[in-house]
């Protein structure tokens, strides 16, 4: 009952999701093997969604609680 | 075959445990999880050809699962997504180089889970319901002046402090939440991590990090929030493995 304040709606959830593990955590530096152009891509991708949800939650705003 | 590496885990309460709970999980294209450890920290690694680390949204998320499921069960630190090492051996001696930091970092997220909250609005129908509260005092201080010989720049410098006063009521506003809502975080010894006003429609976007018993008391905590300001969006996400609260610089 506590958690239906907490977001389970799956488009934030990827987005914060994507958004930790691909800009935060622990790094190795001169290691990591990755296409910085994909990444880059896909963070592209995740700020464009992030625009959208933001605007389908200022339609929502005024809904006090969130269902799960 | 190099070694992805998805977290470094602590086995100071379990030691065996991880094998245990590795048996049977698998990582990246279906290839075999395990650990190598140094004392009690460990890597989960499995191997991987470089070809096939392709950086898609299925692949990180996919990451991020494993990430999640050994979040359950072992204090940790999310690596970022694409880190590899050539060698078991490799992982080794990285683990030996940082060893204290890795010790450090994870006692200071140890029993604690990672939550975000994000507070949206509809800027310009809380800058309009802000206005209307400050009636006021915008018809005595700031009543503009016309029909003088100067009306172009009177015009120009009450359009100035017009938006500089609308812009200084909004972030008034945002430091309010901002303080009642540390608040919370401080009678739950919450770590935070907190910027404002990161586009017009996001008031907050924050990250806290917070024992893993404190959750209900501070979810109601938000929830009352949520009612005391009913024209915001509180968008509250977690438990989420400590990704934001993660401070080593690698040797």
């Amino acid at each position: 009952m506590h958690d239906s304040i907490i977001d389970r709606s799956k488009d934030i959830t990827i987005l914060e999701l994507l958004d930790r593990v691909l800009t935060k955590g622990v790094i190795i530096t001169g290691d990591v093997v990755i296409s910085v152009a994909d990444i880059d891509l896909i963070y592209l991708g995740v700020k464009l969604m992030l625009s959208s949800v933001e605007t389908m939650e200022q339609l929502k705003a005024g809904k006090a609680i969130k269902s799960v | 075959m190099e070694q992805i590496i998805y977290a470094i885990v602590s086995e100071k309460r379990g030691p065996g445990k991880l094998a245990a709970c590795l048996d049977g999980m698998k990582g990246f294209a279906g290839a075999d999880l395990f650990a190598v450890n140094v004392d009690e920290i460990s890597t989960v690694v499995s191997e991987i050809e470089r070809a096939d680390l392709i950086t898609d949204k299925a692949n990180a998320i996919a990451f991020a699962g494993v990430i999640a499921s050994l979040a359950e069960h072992f204090t940790l630190l999310p690596m970022r997504f694409g880190s590899m090492l050539d060698s078991p051996d490799a992982i080794r001696k990285m683990l030996e180089r940082n060893y204290p930091e890795f010790q450090n970092n994870l006692q200071q997220v140890e029993n604690k889970n990672e939550f975000g909250l994000k507070v949206i609005c509809d800027s310009e129908k809380l800058m309009t319901e802000l206005l209307a509260k400050s009636e006021e005092v915008s018809h005595t201080s700031q009543q503009p002046i016309t029909g003088n010989k100067d009306s172009v720049f009177r015009e120009y410098v009450n359009r100035k402090l017009k938006a500089h006063r609308r812009e200084e009521m909004l972030l008034n506003y945002v430091d309010k939440i901002i303080a009642e809502f540390t608040g919370l975080l401080i009678q739950n010894n919450a770590v935070k991590k907190v910027k404002k006003m990161t586009s017009t429609s996001t008031l907050i976007d924050a990250v806290f990090l917070l024992e893993k018993d404190k959750k209900d008391e501070l979810v109601m905590a938000i929830k009352d929030m949520q009612i005391k300001y009913p024209g915001l969006n509180f968008i509250l996400t977690g438990p989420w493995p400590p990704y934001n609260f993660v401070d080593v610089t690698l040797k």
